[in-house]
């Protein structure tokens, strides 16, 4: 009996971008874009997957990888189903292509909404290589069972790897209903699995989207008006021209943007202006210093008028006046009045730039009525119906290629920076990269907004909550995109449903929008990452003034497990809720003495289908001014974690890039204009205020897989905030926590 | 002007403005894209590379004080992809997105040259000048430690 399976060599010698490495062969991933062909014996019976007569393995991964594992856990559903070797897998970044469905990353939707069509994928794939055995054999398919990529025939002994398999079962119909594993069969999805795309982001041969060369390729650099919304009056392009190395000079109108996520009110999209100039070079350096060049007079337009300052006055008036209910459960005012004892606060948050570390970039080519693009993207139907709009060319004229993303965090989600190239190449007539610098990005970005929040809440005389009010105000991502064609409760950044909700009788939340010209987007956990700080913050403001612990309160409020039903919003489930709260606390040893100045603090959020609860152990010198995060503990209950490796690691960097929005990060405006720039004005969270110790509790079960990108991000600055009044009697109200906040009065 | 240098071991001369970054020499004129460009001002890491043996940001240094030197980038760094750095970020799986990570290695690797069994505040001090936005700090202080040979749980804090 032979056994012709390429089986595991332990080292295998490949030549990748022109250098040769010895790759452990459970490493190997090629780099995009992939070169090999397929040949006519390759069994492909759907998008996701294909395998060929030499057993290798590709497994195409359908979102944008931007740090988040998709490259990883998405192909480890299908491999799962499939059966297949793991190590032999190779992971294909998919280009834009209606077969692949919905391309759009963001949500922390990817495993949720491919789960069962990537386990169907495989399972159908699979079933047919049984098929094909059993036929082989002249066997009952009954009696076939399928393991690391073979089939095999316990009663017989026999076995046959896929790749002998694959020219029969392409011959087989798949089946749209094929059946699928149980949980307790799985022998991928929950076990921590290292990430497919590592070799290449330690060896600098991942390709971002800055690494794209295109032959002919020539780089843009944009001066775009500082104040939003404004236009050129006047440059000296014609002298700019004359550098030496420049190739052109070009003007940059407005880029049409397409809401995606849309609303009730349908999707929205508008024009949005970015006017500025583009200076293009033969190489980047040299597209960077001829811009320094540009002289510019601006129109500046109407929100020069604009300010921190002018903002926060809008603010103001805005949440003393009834804003649009999002939830009125009882009658708070009358529960408030009769309060034996009544808080109230003010909180607020800046606006907040992404700070990917990879600056905005696309690539795009414009020809012959076609554009070919390649870009870091989360969102590439959109971007192409963008690019098809802005160039007046069908859809089906372009050609997308998704590259690796550094960071995205909802940045990516906008796609402007791919309009801008595509409008680019066209009026040069020729390969555009355009590369913004980190100034550009931090100036033009598309900001998480700022807001400005009043809550009070009304105790008993035995310490209940009897009645909450959150009145909060900020400029809308929905408003911006829909502009009047949204409703007030639709163009909300906050939700009804957030806590305390279903356990204050008396509640009411609502929201006033206010007027901006800053452009808003989406930012890990969107209105999560404001709000929850709000929200938890005031609750244990709230637990204090009842002098009751904030853990038993939070429970006690959230109340006996069940299940709560949000309609067609899915559902809570506080047993699942309040689980994470105990398992954060027991393993943060909530309740045991720490030595003076230091605090715990907790929150914790329900959104995007999981759980999470986080302690923060915070140790603050007032004497110094200085605060650290010594210590974080986390407990998430994701459902069915596909790589617990890849959750833990999602909590942890969540965790961080939620630790830089309380520590460190501020956007501020004046006279219109962003007036950060680089990182030593907007701070980011560095190794040296990162905590010593994060530990992540992944609570796995065979629910249903939840989000992980986001929900990491809002409990982490509430829990260092509750953790800050813990340590010092100080209650932080707005972040970044500045140490006046907590230090001596 | 022409510049000669060593690169990753080989001679290289290139015929660029002196003022022109290293970086940017490695990534448009030599096609060497793993050092990466973060924020062009010396404050984000990415850009690391080793000049004669010491970390340092390409986009701060110009063509014109290469002449002569030996400059070691990611890709050069071992032959194979073996790098015990480079081995012990995978056994940690460190990366996330990646971007920041060319210039957290070498910056980690210039750190194990000065100080082979770095304490927790060694790291912190000279790796803090490298950014990660996806946040993998904690897994490049356990890489670190692992590549030093110090397990974590031994390592000395300030």
């Amino acid at each position: 009996m032979s056994l012709a399976l390429p089986r595991r060599t332990f080292v295998k010698s490949v030549a990748v971008g022109g250098v040769t490495l010895l790759v452990p062969f459970h490493l190997l991933v090629r780099p995009y874009p992939d070169a090999d062909g397929t040949g006519a014996s390759a069994f492909a019976p759907n998008a996701w997957l294909e395998i060929s007569a030499n057993d290798q393995v590709r497994i195409w991964c359908g979102k944008s990888e931007m740090g988040q594992g998709v490259r990883t856990s998405l192909p480890m559903i299908v491999a799962e189903e499939l059966c297949c070797d793991w190590r032999s897998v190779q992971v294909v970044q998919a280009d834009l292509q209606p077969k692949y469905g919905e391309q759009l990353t963001g949500g922390s939707l990817s495993v949720r909404t491919s789960y069962a069509n990537l386990r169907k994928a495989g399972a159908a794939a699979r079933e047919m290589l049984l098929s094909a055995a059993a036929a082989e054999w002249g066997v009952d398919q009954k009696e076939c069972h399928a393991a690391l990529g073979e089939v095999l025939h316990a009663n017989s002994q026999r076995h046959l790897g896929y790749g002998r398999l694959v020219a029969r079962a392409a011959k087989l119909t798949p089946s749209p209903d094929p059946p699928l594993k149980l949980p307790s069969q799985f022998t991928l999805i929950g076990h921590p699995t290292p990430r497919t795309d590592t070799q290449l982001k330690v060896s600098g041969q991942a390709n971002f989207g800055l690494d794209v060369r295109v032959p002919g390729m020539l780089i843009a650099c944009v001066d775009r008006c500082p104040v939003f919304g404004g236009s050129v009056r006047s440059t000296n392009a014609e002298e700019v021209k004359k550098i030496q190395g420049v190739r052109g000079v070009l003007d940059l109108k407005s880029v049409h943007l397409t809401h995606h996520f849309g609303d009730e009110s349908g999707p929205g999209s508008r024009n949005y202006t970015c006017a500025g100039v583009a200076v293009l070079a033969d190489s980047t350096w040299g597209a960077m210093q001829a811009r320094k060049k540009l002289k510019i007079e601006w129109d500046e337009g109407p929100s020069a008028q604009e300010s921190t300052a002018s903002l926060r006055e809008q603010f103001q008036k805005l949440v003393a006046a009834p804003g649009a209910v999002m939830r009125n459960d009882g009658n708070f005012e009358k529960a408030f009045a009769s309060s034996a004892k009544k808080i109230e606060a003010v909180y607020e948050v800046p606006f907040l730039a992404h700070a990917t570390m990879e600056p905005m970039n696309c690539t795009a080519h414009v020809h012959d009525g076609k554009c070919e693009i390649w870009a870091p993207t989360q969102i590439p139907g959109a971007a192409a119906n963008s690019v098809a709009q802005a160039l007046g060319i069908p859809r089906e004229n372009i050609q997308l290629h998704v590259t690796f993303l550094g960071g995205g965090f909802g940045r990516r989600l906008i796609q402007d920076y791919v309009v801008e190239a595509a409008l680019i190449s066209r009026d040069a007539g020729a390969p555009v990269q355009v590369v913004w610098s980190r100034e550009d990005d931090v100036r033009h970005d598309f900001y998480r907004p700022a807001s400005y929040h009043v809550l009070r809440a009304g105790l008993d005389a035995s310490g209940q909550i009897v009645a909450w009010f959150h009145r909060g105000a900020s400029p809308s991502i929905g408003a911006f995109y829909n502009g009047t064609g949204i409703s007030p409760q639709g163009a909300a950044e906050m939700n009804g449903p957030d806590f305390p909700a279903f356990g204050v009788p008396n509640l009411r939340t609502e929201f006033a929008l206010a007027q901006s010209g800053m452009p808003v987007g989406y930012w890990r956990s969107v209105e999560n990452s404001g709000n929850q700080f709000v929200i938890s913050s005031f609750f244990d403001e709230v637990a204090f003034g009842a002098q009751r612990d904030p853990v038993e309160l939070r429970l006690a409020v959230l109340g006996p497990a069940r299940k709560i039903s949000l309609g067609s919003d899915g559902t809570i489930d506080v047993g699942r809720g309040r689980h994470v709260i105990e398992v954060a606390a027991e393993k943060a040893g909530w309740g045991t003495p720490l030595p003076k100045g230091t605090g715990r603090g907790i929150a914790a959020h329900v959104g995007y289908g999981s759980y999470v609860a986080q302690v923060a152990e915070v140790v603050c010198d007032a004497s110094r001014g200085i605060l650290r995060v010594q210590r974080v503990i986390c407990a998430i209950d994701c459902g069915q974690a596909i790589n617990p490796s890849g959750v833990q690691a999602q909590m942890e960097g969540a965790i961080n890039f939620g630790l830089a929005a309380a520590l460190k990060s501020a956007i501020t405006v004046e006279h219109g204009r962003v007036q950060q720039s680089n990182f030593h004005d907007y701070e980011v969270l560095r190794m040296n205020d990162s905590p010593p110790a994060i530990e992540v509790h992944v609570i796995s079960s065979s629910e249903p897989p939840g989000g992980c990108g986001e929900p990491g991000v809002p409990p982490i600055a509430p829990a260092v905030a509750n953790a800050v009044f813990a340590a010092t009697g100080r209650r932080i109200r707005r972040l970044p926590v500045r140490s006046a906040d907590w230090t001596k009065a | 002007m022409a510049t000669t240098f060593i690169l990753n071991g080989k001679s290289q001369t290139v015929d660029v403005s002196p003022d022109m970054p290293l970086l940017w020499v490695l990534r448009d004129t030599l096609d060497k894209t793993g050092t990466k460009f973060g924020c062009g001002a010396g404050l984000c890491g990415a850009c690391t590379v080793h000049i004669n043996g010491e970390a340092a940001r390409s986009c701060q240094t110009p063509i014109s004080a290469i002449a002569g030197k030996k400059v070691t980038t990611i890709e050069g760094l071992s032959v194979n992809g073996l790098h015990p750095v480079q081995q012990a970020w995978i056994a940690e799986d460190v990366p996330q997105c990646g971007y920041c990570q060319s210039g957290q290695i070498m910056s980690a690797v210039a750190l194990l040259a000065k100080k082979p069994n770095p304490t927790d505040a060694d790291i912190d001090d000279f790796m803090s000048g490298n950014i990660c936005r996806c946040g993998t700090y904690q897994r490049i202080r356990k890489a670190i430690h692992r590549a030093a040979g110090t397990p974590a749980g031994q390592a000395k804090s300030a």
